[in-house]
């Protein structure tokens, strides 16, 4: 390949390509000859908020180094002082020894930084190839391009189609992409931002995989991102927990577990059944759920899962029975392929599977959003036409996947947002808004759920992401809706958010609310759901309860294989 | 405890008040009435320069500008009579782009809505008022038709409504043309040999739109009251109305518009065809009002003042009126221009230059605020975060 300027580190890194080295040894003293990137002191203010304060980091080669933290906890500002994104208030970075000042991503890129997003750093309109060339500036063609990404596919097992549009790409695939586009500059160290937010367990998997591919062949060092205790415990031989801007711990993964890193990282003991969902420390609660389990089958017919007397179930109307529901993507895909399934009242079900595979579908059908081929939704026992007033009007609350581009308007204030989907309630004698009464509406449920703001007037854009996710669930939940479809309501959320949302939903479902809860997290699923159905290829292909989790039978289930 | 909604309100400049999450009101509106003095005294000064350059007095224009617009009874009802349009034809704009449609067609909706109301002017005989009314509202309605047409293109395969209205414009007065140099439809009936003018005849008097007084006194068509009272009843319906906030969501965000049960299409369709009846129906009051027969360079640019005032107070509603009437006082002072032997198209550039100076405050300010905002932003994820993660550790 002939991909040049990516001087310094990626030069250093063919030259001292050595095996890494083994845990006995670096467990002791590790010599600072192997440090490829040093950060000492550096600080981070925005205005009055001090986003990392005197943080210190050595990243070694052949290493993958975790950064837990909390959102907020300043591990994302501090990897984009140290690419150039964001100019650093003090301190000091050094490459290799030298010091050095990162100019901006470009100057990083060059010398062998690169970074993958969080939120991807892709061109949605464009192919993938013209992605990964666009790395390059320019100067990479469609054939080096295309080879580049052949080649480092067949490297690290990361195969991804080079002619393919981003937009028509999964969550997943598009990950693939980013670490691409990093992988083709050739770096010596390569920072992952939460790369597994959007993955399923499998695909982080392959993407650990990967990881390690990266770290022992190449000998490359890479910094983890990541607020999620059994991945850092699973990948990284180092982990440095932030809290507050502040480097709080630094030890080596062997000898960490995950108690005390969850301890370390939110600065208490962990001990809420959604905390260990959020950081995957469910096998207490699963146990304790396989002990009082429903009698009610674990595989075809569904029952009222809360149902106590498991004899003779009364049989009430489900809440939600969608049968052979089939809807086609707006590329013609079929993306639901006649799915059938129920939900009783009160009952919380999950759907898990890959991403991709009609879970996105299920939300923007029972919203109205996508049109119906065939089949019917039914909630109370009533048929309901798939449009978006009448889903509304039968109690149908949809917690949207992307709560920017659906959930709600963001230069509306919040008190719209708040009230959006009710407008007709708040019409007054007159006809107009009542806007004293949208007013007060907005006050009671910014009280009660709990959601940090100024103001009522604020534009929605102002509220941090667990907020915004807050306003979206006031609005849908405080209709006491029928129905709740959730799907993936605690993405990109961090712990303290996450319970919050997986209480809420709890709470619904106690109401009578049954509740879909799509998700990409198993962990959620298992602390939530009273039964767990996977998707595949847009139809369910099998169910369990939440007592009877197999988890090798999920993983066949969710690979399509019918177990 | 959530630390933000306890804090105080804003109060500081500066440095301190840059990362608080909205500007103090006093320093924005101070911020904006200075720029706006000295882009606003850009233009004038522009204006200045090229008068002297084509060898006349700056002062002299100033004060033909302000004696052919308000210095008189007389010319300020003229000048009130080429507001009307103007008014009617921004305010359909704004509808129009609140739903996040830009309608850029608003020339040809006027031209067709005044052909219509031409026709029936010309060729329903019955009582006066009756036929006059008939005649407005079907200018109306053609202006709706008009816009309508890219509505329904918009609805059936999303064609962007600013090519096809744009389009469409070209259209219409294709058509107008054409009627106004045909004696089978509105040209004037005329017994010369070498054929009548491309223009239709005088409308009957008893058509023509009630004009209380007339030049040199004060006198201004009842179309002043008609474009106040559908000026003030939307003002109310797009602050207060569930429809004025629909018509806001659709336009801010049209997926979670969907979401919320609204039907996109009809509310961005409807807000385009409202804005072509209120083009429409400008164009039908020019006619009944003002102007008294159709020709073929009838619109008069016209639609085009109407668009840009919308341009100017796009995001300012409330000014829509006095900047309506700012473009009124330069049309009908830049008539009096020739008095004074400038040529009559720097009142074309000077009201260039004017739409310049009031759009670009905003434009600067946006900018800037955008930049600030996402300073702020990144403050407020970080303050909300830790919020969250204090609370949490109290719990």
């Amino acid at each position: 390949m002939s991909i040049d300027g990516t001087a310094d580190l990626s030069r250093i890194a063919e030259s001292t390509r050595t095996p890494r080295p083994s845990r006995e040894e670096g467990g002791g003293i590790r010599s600072s000859s192997d440090v490829r990137v040093e950060l000492e002191n550096v600080t981070k203010r925005f205005g009055p908020v001090v986003a990392c304060r005197g943080v210190s980091l050595a990243v070694r080669q052949g290493e993958v180094h975790g950064l837990l933290g909390e959102n907020g906890a300043g591990k994302t500002t501090l990897m984009k002082v140290l690419i150039g994104l964001v100019p650093g208030d003090g301190g000091e970075v050094r490459l290799g020894g030298r010091p050095v000042v990162v100019k901006d991503p470009v100057h990083a890129a060059a010398l062998g930084l690169a970074m993958a997003q969080q939120h991807f750093s892709l061109v949605e309109r464009l192919k993938v190839w013209e992605n990964v060339a666009l790395a390059h500036r320019g100067k990479m063609g469609r054939r080096e391009a295309t080879r580049a990404i052949g080649e480092i596919g067949e490297r690290y097992g990361l195969t991804a189609d080079a002619n393919a549009r981003v937009e028509d790409l999964t969550m997943g695939q598009r990950q693939r992409v980013e670490l691409l586009k990093c992988l083709s500059l050739k770096p010596g160290v390569l920072i992952l931002d939460e790369p597994t937010s959007v993955l399923t367990k499998a695909e982080s998997r392959e993407l650990f995989s990967v990881l390690r591919q990266v770290v022992q062949v190449d000998g490359l060092a890479v910094v983890l991102i990541s607020h999620k205790l059994d991945e850092v415990l699973e990948v990284t031989d180092v982990v440095t927990i932030m809290r507050d801007g502040s480097v709080v711990a630094e030890l080596r993964t062997a000898e960490a577990d995950a108690h005390r890193l969850a301890k370390a990282m939110v600065g208490r003991e962990v001990l809420l059944q959604a905390d260990m969902a959020a950081v995957g420390l469910l096998d207490e609660e699963a146990a304790r759920a396989a002990s009082e389990a429903p009698a009610g089958s674990a595989g075809t017919a569904p029952t009222a899962g809360t149902a106590p007397s498991a004899s003779v179930p009364a049989q009430p109307a489900p809440a939600l029975r969608l049968v052979g529901v089939s809807a086609r993507g707006p590329d013609g895909r079929l993306v639901l392929d006649e799915l059938s399934i129920e939900v009783a009242a009160g009952e919380i079900v999950g759907i898990a599977g890959v991403d991709g595979n009609g879970q996105a579908a299920i939300g923007e059908v029972m919203s109205g959003i996508l049109s119906v081929e065939a089949g019917t939704i039914e909630v109370a026992g009533r048929e309901v036409a798939p449009r978006a007033a009448s889903l509304m009007r039968a109690g149908v609350a949809v917690i949207p996947e992307d709560r920017h581009a659906s959930g709600c308007v963001l230069r509306m204030s919040v008190e719209e947002n708040l009230v959006a989907a009710e407008l007709d309630v708040f019409r007054g004698r007159t006809g107009l808004l009542d806007k004293k009464a949208i007013r007060a509406r907005a006050l009671e449920l910014i009280a009660n759920f709990d959601i940090t703001c100024p103001s009522p007037q604020v534009p929605m854009s102002a509220l941090s992401g667990g907020n915004q996710q807050r306003v979206v669930l006031a609005r849908e939940l405080s209709r006491d809706p029928r129905v709740v479809i959730a799907v993936q309501p605690t993405r990109g959320l961090d712990v303290g958010a996450i319970e919050y949302v997986s209480e809420q939903l709890r709470a619904a479902a106690a109401n009578g609310a049954g509740i879909l809860l799509v998700s990409s997290e198993l962990d959620e699923l298992v602390a939530l759901a009273h039964r767990v159905a996977v998707i595949h290829g847009g139809r369910i292909i099998g169910e369990m309860t939440r007592g009877r989790i197999d988890v090798e039978r999920l993983g066949l289930l969710m690979g399509g294989r019918v177990a | 405890m959530s630390p933000l909604a306890t804090s105080p309100p804003v109060s500081g400049t500066g440095e301190g008040a840059a990362h608080d999450l909205l500007p103090s009101p006093k320093v924005e509106t101070a911020r904006m009435v200075g720029l706006y003095v000295v882009s606003v005294g850009v233009a004038l000064g522009v204006i200045a320069v090229l008068v002297l350059a084509v060898g006349h007095a700056p002062g002299s224009v100033f004060t033909a500008l302000y004696q052919g617009s308000v210095a008189t009874p007389g010319a300020l009802g003229r000048t009130l009579d080429d507001t009307i349009p103007v008014i009617l034809v921004a305010l359909g704009t704004l509808v129009a782009v609140r739903a996040g449609m830009f309608n850029i067609g608003q020339t040809g909706q006027l031209v067709f809505g005044a052909v219509c109301a031409a026709f029936i002017a010309l060729k329903v005989h019955g009582p006066g008022p009756l036929v006059l009314i008939l005649a407005l509202v079907c200018g109306l309605a053609g202006g709706a038709v008009w816009a309508g047409l890219a509505a329904l293109l918009y609805a059936w395969r999303r064609i962007n409504v600013v090519i096809s209205t744009l389009l469409l414009t070209y259209v219409a007065t294709q058509v107008l043309d054409y009627l106004v140099s045909s004696q089978r439809f509105l040209e004037e009936p005329s017994s010369s040999p070498i054929g009548a003018l491309p223009q239709s005849a005088i409308l009957p008097a008893n058509v023509d739109l009630p004009h209380p007084g007339a030049y040199p006194s004060f006198g201004v068509s009842l179309g002043i009251v008609i474009a106040l009272v559908i000026f003030g009843a939307f003002a109310v319906l797009m602050a207060r109305s569930p429809w004025g906030m629909r018509l806001r969501m659709v336009g801010a965000n049209p997926t979670a518009a969907r979401r919320f049960g609204i039907r996109v299409a009809a509310v961005a369709g409807g807000a385009l065809v409202i804005s072509g009846a209120l083009a429409g129906l400008a164009g039908s009051i020019m006619l009944t009002g003002e102007v008294y027969r159709i020709t073929g360079g009838f619109a008069n640019t016209f639609g085009n003042d109407g668009l840009l005032a919308a341009l100017v107070c796009r995001d300012r509603p409330g000014w829509l009126l006095p900047v309506s009437f700012v473009f009124g006082v330069i049309r009908s002072g830049g008539n009096y221009f020739l008095s004074t032997g400038v040529p009559d198209y720097l009142a074309l550039v000077l009201r260039g230059l004017l739409v310049l100076a009031l759009v670009f405050p905003p434009v600067y300010l946006e900018r800037r605020e955008w930049a600030r905002r996402l300073k702020a932003a990144r403050v407020l994820v970080l303050r909300g975060s830790r919020a969250v993660a204090e609370k949490g550790s109290v719990s």
